[in-house]
């Protein structure tokens, strides 16, 4: 269950319109390493991963997404809203305009809709926490590509400059649940073993392979 | 909260809410660290006590702390996705 709070987790007050920009941010909405694939990712990972603090980290980083998704949201409305036909033809915001209006639709900056292929959810802790691991990096990728483009523009800069931020918390976060996984698991086994299914892995019992 | 006006309480809550969100994340992977403990009990008092002000004085920021005496005050607040006047 989640219960809204009528705020944003960092501030957005855009005081002039650019579709141009919105063009590009809008990929963190809705592209393959934006904050919807995110949340989704994680919110999805969480159910079957076999750690208590795992099952933590993935929901509440998870609902922290949805928190950036929001964000991202409020960008391009600001960015969008009270466009003229002039501002829409010249800036090339036309091709979205004639889907979408000014209404927010989860897609890549090129335009490919948003597809849960661009997430994983494996059933398997390590495969999930290293998909996790480089979802936060090609996330604070896409920023840094962002922020070059967004520089003249502090309204739009900054919130972007807290979102890449919280890319680098995350990986932080998922590295330390990979280490406390890893640290479970036998040693011998470290990348080939599955909590979920390998309960009883050949050499269990130390006292007997010896 | 002392003399702070509208703005000042809502970025107040913010801040203090976020600093909550990091230590969150932090204890999940560290249970059993006293300072990060001790960290998140300061600033969920803060919280508390700032978010029933803000409620008080100017609506509600949760659907469950809706004053219902004459109107369904929920709807007539602004969205955070308004910009400015969000606050």
């Amino acid at each position: 269950m989640w219960v809204y709070e009528k705020r944003l987790q960092c501030p957005v007050n855009i005081k002039e319109t650019n579709a141009k920009l919105a063009q590009a941010i809008i990929s963190q909405f809705g592209g393959p390493d934006g904050e919807l694939a995110a949340s989704m990712r994680y919110l999805s990972q969480r159910f079957s991963t076999p750690y208590k603090e795992v099952m933590a980290t993935l929901n509440d980083i998870g609902t922290e997404e949805l928190g950036h998704l929001e964000i991202i949201g409020s960008i391009v409305y600001q960015l969008t809203k009270d466009l003229s036909m002039e501002e829409i033809k010249a800036s090339g915001f036309d091709k979205y305009y004639v889907d979408h209006t000014l209404g927010l639709w989860p897609q890549a900056a090129g335009g490919v809709p948003f597809n849960a292929c661009e997430f994983q959810s494996k059933g398997d802790v390590i495969t999930d926490l290293y998909e996790d691991l480089a979802a936060e990096q090609k996330a604070r990728s896409t920023y840094d590509n962002l922020l070059r483009l967004t520089k003249d523009y502090p309204d739009v800069y900054e919130p972007l400059k807290f979102l890449r931020a919280r890319e680098i918390v995350h990986f932080q976060r998922f590295g330390e649940c990979l280490r406390l996984v890893q640290d479970k698991l036998d040693e011998k086994n470290f990348y080939a073993f599955n909590p979920n299914f390998d309960k009883v892995a050949p050499c269990v019992d130390m006292k007997k392979c010896k | 909260m002392g003399n702070i006006n509208k703005k000042e309480l809502f970025d107040l809550i913010n801040q203090v809410s976020f600093m909550l969100d990091d230590i969150t994340l932090y204890l999940n992977t560290h249970p059993d660290c006293a300072d990060a403990l001790e960290a998140y009990r300061h600033y969920k008092h803060i919280r508390k006590e700032a978010i029933k002000d803000y409620t008080e004085m100017y609506g509600p920021i949760c659907r469950y702390d809706v004053n219902t005496e004459n109107y369904w005050d929920w709807v007539n607040k602004p969205w955070p996705w308004e910009g400015e006047c969000g606050c």
